[in-house]
């Protein structure tokens, strides 16, 4: 099949941008999204231009390089899948895909379709851990957890980090990520004893990094590619309430 | 570069490798060795800066360790994030000797399994340490809060993996490497906030940097800028991950390379076993030229799926109307113990067998089947969602069918390196002040590595060992005072540069991407799941070749001064070339079969791999002799005091 | 300043603090709604003094002040929250995209949670025009006085009658309260979700339920001009 595809051409962070037009010819349905890049990139570079920039690293949905707005959803059409597995079999021949990078100004593009998620690095650096140092843990089995709060543990720490939920929010939220780790450790009794420190510091830094605030579109939850409910949202703000009144 | 044929097979001089594991018992010899150890003062740590290249399992778990313990630390990695490295890939588990099951294991047991798995071709000192640590990788891993799978009681839970009899894997639904890695990059975090690690993410190491012959610093590219920077320190810890994308198809991720191991290797590092490489058996098939990289389907499968293949070469009825005297379950009729969890090179190989026959199924008919309906028809469909859930989905989004109702297409692809920089017991490399951790050294795994053990290695590693070894390396080295004004970090900055230019000036009319195709199919037909002389040879010339023309002929797009991703794939896959042939050397000097390495000149009657352990029960170890030159051979004997290797069967 | 009053600054300059309050003081002006519609109705009553009787009871309450000033509070901050939010969405993202819609299911997002600053400012310029029509509208010295219990009462009964005639008043207050019904069909259950009292299971039951409380307010508030216009 043959695809159109517009797609935001920028060449540095203070550069303008722009959204240039490609096709291309003989996609196979079996493609991923990316490799359809790929094949255009190849192209682009026969061709003596500048191939298009965007990160991508593991390319099965784990790694949380990838991201892109595709026909103006995160991640693209497919539910619960991020932009390297989603495959050319869910678009229709003679489509015109629009293809921009993840817009928030805590997220400042460096080219193209690559941008800076720093921020959540330093999210994370505000607390998202629990202060063990190497060696000296007890034995895994000395503390008990029950299966549904490891699960649901589980279910908060899935998160890949690719920024989706700021990319999706109306609002540039980074609430997603930040809940899914606090909820993740609030979960655990490993991750009590810093739970007021830990939502404290963090929700500051979401502050401090420029994210807009939450305002419960839930848009996120259905376009992260883990499908991490905006339950952990309602957690941290319980943890958060909590740390508040009892610090 | 140019082969003496005939010579590369000569037997090469006794080596002056020493691997420098401590005496005494094999249950004794990592207490001795920390016994012994030197230490740094506490209040002298601070004043070591360690250079660490990779946030993977390794990387990040030794940053988080060495930062905690008051060194102070300069991570760097490719990725735009720390988290973001290959390990978080790793879906099926990480071993442990805990025996929470009570099945039987012991930390011997697992041991001996590894080496065992590794077909007699890692050193004995090595494989008991990592049995011995695995445990408390658990402990240290459950105290950070990692969500391992858990029982109702809220104990942990186990399950089997490939190659072993005991269930000892340890998981995190089909997302342990993802949660391992986030428990060290948050260990990590934490120290970045206290000021220990500096991380500096989108930096590309192009160049180790070797004073009084000692490693004492890096030069790397800032992928946003390409401004080349130099880090000085007074060790470098390389954690670099493998090289799988030797092959070009692999189940690694794009930006995986040898880069940073290969230029310490042309700093005088020397490269062992280049030729153990593990082919995954369970991955979803290849499907088209398009494709940038194979997807694996984690081992765990195997425990409740049965790998089977049509028993006529003609039969194109769907596998649902294919009845069941028609069907060769031929894991289980090869391998009646063990059955469907074989090993996986065995498992690999036992797929490409039935295929060359013809009887491989899918489009391409380079792929078997993975069938879970007696599964499904035995525990449910539920049961078989909460183990596999997450990987159906990941199958059903690639290639658009359910595993619930239609058998997994899989076939083999190239996975895990054994191979690696060598590494004396202390991880460190023959080149002083150099260190290698996790995947990007040879140690652990022999020539296969077991499931769920590289989690394991890389965290053991990390965590475990070279908190250790480094300090007896700090404590015991005269360090000098070295600044990044040093002429020999100018001079090898400037070469680092010169290869950037090079490969932007040449303009020639083959992409990047063409050439790391063409050496794929090169490495893959010949250097792949089963190797012989003649193919070999002709690897070593068609690599040698390629290279030539890469460097005539490569078009390497854009600018050096900004994010540059073909320049960066431009100095990976020129590096892969020079490896590539040395991986063909080395598979051909070894007159053998081991592991993930089968010569078809050396098997059995029945078709499994032949070792020779008077011959080759040694590690070979590669040094750079220069960029035309031969490379020389030097061993490191493998002397087994407490097992006796035997022939691996899993019969 | 209190350790307590510090404690509480803070909160409310966190993000998480902001959508609290937005919540507190939006549930509480939710109760208010449901008081005044209750209030409403009283018109239908086959009792005709009903009406003026409650009215007349409200405002006698001694702590009328008081209420009225809570009420003024929560509407104070309700609205400063609610633009700060909006301000600072628009700073974390000053150039859209091109091209952007919802991925629809899980996601909560709709005309409604979109345009809650709009739908908020306009019921922000309805309450000064009601206050001002009705508050402080013609009273008992106007004419406008029924006996209740013996003592004259401001007739507000007969105020609305009046009011309602004029076809700006009868479309126009209906047309705002259809408005209203958009901002709880969004605000209500996120209410809920700010104070952090959602979970998988709940958030369906009180997105869904919010719905039906949204339509039925509004529905409820615009019978009664629309009644009055045309039966009279």
């Amino acid at each position: 099949m043959t695809v159109h595809l517009r797609i935001w051409r920028q060449a540095g962070p203070d550069s303008p941008g722009r959204l240039a037009e490609y096709t291309v010819e003989d996609v196979n349905e079996h493609m991923s999204f990316l490799e359809l890049l790929d094949v255009l990139n190849e192209k682009l570079i026969t061709e003596g231009e500048e191939p298009i920039e965007f990160d991508n690293d593991c390319r099965e949905g784990i790694c949380g390089s990838c991201g892109l707005m595709v026909g103006g959803v995160a991640h693209g059409p497919q539910p619960r899948t991020a932009i390297c597995q989603l495959h050319m079999r869910h678009f229709n021949d003679g489509d015109t895909i629009v293809v921009e990078p993840w817009r928030a100004t805590a997220f400042p593009i460096i080219k193209d379709l690559v941008v800076d998620r720093s921020a959540f690095d330093r999210i994370m650096a505000a607390g998202g851990y629990v202060s063990v140092k190497t060696g000296g843990a007890p034995d895994a089995n000395a503390l008990p957890v029950t299966k549904e709060d490891a699960d649901l543990a589980m279910d908060y720490a899935s998160c890949i980090g690719c920024g989706a939920c700021v990319a999706a929010c109306p609002n540039s939220s980074a609430s997603l990520f930040t809940a899914s780790k606090i909820a993740h450790l609030a979960m655990l009794p490993q991750g009590t004893p810093e739970r007021r420190r830990r939502v404290l510091n963090m929700v500051d830094q979401m502050e401090a990094e420029g994210f807009g605030d939450c305002s419960n579109h839930a848009e996120c939850e259905a376009v992260c590619p883990k499908g991490i409910s905006i339950s952990a949202i309602a957690l941290m703000r319980r943890e958060y309430v909590r740390a508040v009144l009892s610090s | 570069m140019e082969i003496a044929e005939p010579h590369v097979t000569e037997r090469p001089e006794r080596s002056r490798l020493k691997a420098r594991v401590p005496a005494g018992r094999l249950q004794d010899k990592w207490d001795v060795y920390k016994n012994n150890a030197k230490l740094v003062n506490p209040a002298n740590k601070r004043k070591h800066t360690i250079i660490i290249v990779g946030t993977g399992l390794a990387g990040a778990s030794a940053a988080a360790t060495l930062g905690g313990l008051g060194y102070n630390i300069k991570s760097l990695c490719i990725q735009d994030s720390a988290r973001r490295a290959h390990s978080i890939a790793a879906q099926g588990g990480i071993n442990a000797a805990k025996n929470y099951p009570n099945d039987g294991d012991t930390i011997w047991r697992l041991f001996y399994d590894t080496i065992k798995g590794g077909d007699y071709r890692s050193r004995e000192g090595n494989v008991y340490r990592l049995a011995q640590i695995s445990n408390n990788i658990i402990d240290q891993a459950v105290a950070q809060g990692v969500p391992f799978a858990r029982e109702y009681g809220g104990l942990l839970d186990n399950r089997s993996f490939g190659g072993a009899q005991v269930s000892r894997t340890f998981y995190a639904r089909g997302q342990t490497g993802q949660q391992l890695l986030l428990g060290a990059y948050q260990a990590m975090s934490h120290q970045i906030q206290e000021g220990r690690v500096e991380m500096l993410p989108r930096r590309e190491m192009l160049e180790l940097v070797v004073i009084d012959g000692r490693a004492r610093g890096i030069v790397t590219r800032n992928l946003v800028t390409g401004e080349l920077e130099r880090h000085v320190g007074d060790a470098v810890l390389l954690c670099t991950g493998g090289y799988g994308n030797a092959y070009y198809l692999s189940t690694n991720a794009q930006n995986s390379n040898v880069t940073a191991a290969w230029r310490c290797h042309k700093r005088g590092a020397f490269f062992a076993n280049p030729c153990f490489t593990q082919i995954h058996p369970t991955c979803i098939p290849v499907s088209g030229d398009y494709q940038s990289k194979l997807t694996l389907m984690s081992e765990s499968l195997r425990n409740d799926g049965r790998v089977w293949v049509p028993k006529d070469t003609n039969d194109a009825r769907p596998p649902s109307q294919i009845p069941e005297g028609e069907r060769d379950y031929y894991l289980e009729r090869r391998y009646p113990s063990f059955g469907n969890l074989v090993p996986r090179d065995v498992a690999s190989r036992a797929a490409k067998a039935v295929t060359d026959e013809g009887l491989g199924v899918g489009e391409t008919n380079l792929a078997v089947y993975l069938d879970f309906r007696d599964a499904i028809e035995r525990l449910g469909r539920q049961a078989i969602e909460d183990r596999y859930g997450n990987l159906f989905e990941m199958y059903e989004r690639i290639t658009g069918d359910t595993p619930y109702e239609v058998p997994m297409r899989i076939f083999p692809a190239v996975h895990y390196t054994m191979g690696g920089l060598w590494v004396d017991y202390e991880l460190m490399t023959t080149v002083p002040g150099l260190f290698v951790l996790g995947e990007a050294n040879f140690s652990d795994h022999g020539a296969n590595r077991l499931g769920a053990s590289a989690l394991m290695q890389g965290l053991a590693d990390g965590y475990f060992v070279i908190p250790y070894t480094l300090g007896g390396y700090i404590a015991g080295a005269e360090l000098g005072d070295v600044t990044i004004g040093h002429s020999t970090f100018a001079d090898t900055e400037r070469a680092a540069g010169e290869r950037l230019r090079r490969l932007l000036d040449v303009k020639g009319g083959k992409t990047v991407a063409e050439f790391h195709r063409e050496l794929g199919q090169i490495m893959w037909d010949h250097v792949g799941m089963s190797r012989n002389r003649d193919g070999l040879l002709q690897a070593a010339e068609a690599i040698r070749r390629l290279r030539d023309e890469y460097w005539q002929n490569v078009n390497v797009a854009g600018r050096n001064d900004t994010l540059n991703k073909n320049l960066e794939f431009a100095g990976r896959v020129g590096d892969f070339l020079e490896l590539g042939e040395m991986m063909a050397l080395d598979a051909l000097h070894r007159e053998e079969s081991c592991g993930g390495h089968f010569r078809e000149e050396h098997k059995t009657a029945e078709g499994e791999a032949l070792r020779d352990d008077d011959d080759f029960a040694y590690v070979a170890a590669w040094e750079h002799t220069g960029d035309h030159a031969r490379p020389q051979l030097h061993r490191e004997d493998l002397e087994f005091e407490y097992v006796r290797p035997s022939t691996r069967s899993y019969k | 300043m209190s350790q307590t009053g510090k404690k509480l600054l803070a909160v409310f300059r966190s993000s998480i603090g902001r959508k609290l309050l937005t919540g507190v003081t939006g549930l509480a002006l939710v109760v208010f709604l449901l008081e005044h519609l209750y209030s409403n109705l009283l018109y239908f009553s086959t009792d005709p003094d009903a009406y003026n009787e409650n009215a007349h009871f409200l405002i006698s309450l001694d702590l009328v002040y008081v209420l009225e000033l809570g009420l003024l509070t929560f509407f104070v901050v309700h609205i400063i929250v609610g633009v700060s939010i909006y301000l600072r969405k628009r700073k974390a993202r000053p150039d859209g995209y091109a091209k952007y819609q919802s991925a629809g299911k899980p996601s909560r997002q709709s005309l409604s949670s979109r345009t809650m600053i709009v739908t908020g400012l306009v019921l922000l310029a309805f309450l000064v025009i009601h206050i001002i029509s009705f508050k402080y509208g013609p009273g008992i010295e106007e004419g406008f006085v029924v006996t209740i219990d013996g003592e004259p009462v401001r007739d507000l009964k007969r105020l609305l009658e009046e009011k309602f005639q004029h076809p700006a008043y009868a479309f126009g207050y209906p047309f705002v309260m259809i408005l209203l019904g958009f901002h709880l069909r969004h605000g209500i259950w996120s209410a809920f979700q700010s104070l952090g009292a959602m979970n998988p299971r709940l958030t369906p039951v009180v997105y869904t339920l919010g719905g039906v409380l949204a339509v039925l307010i509004a529905v409820g508030f615009l019978v009664l001009p629309l009644w009055i216009f045309f039966s009279t």
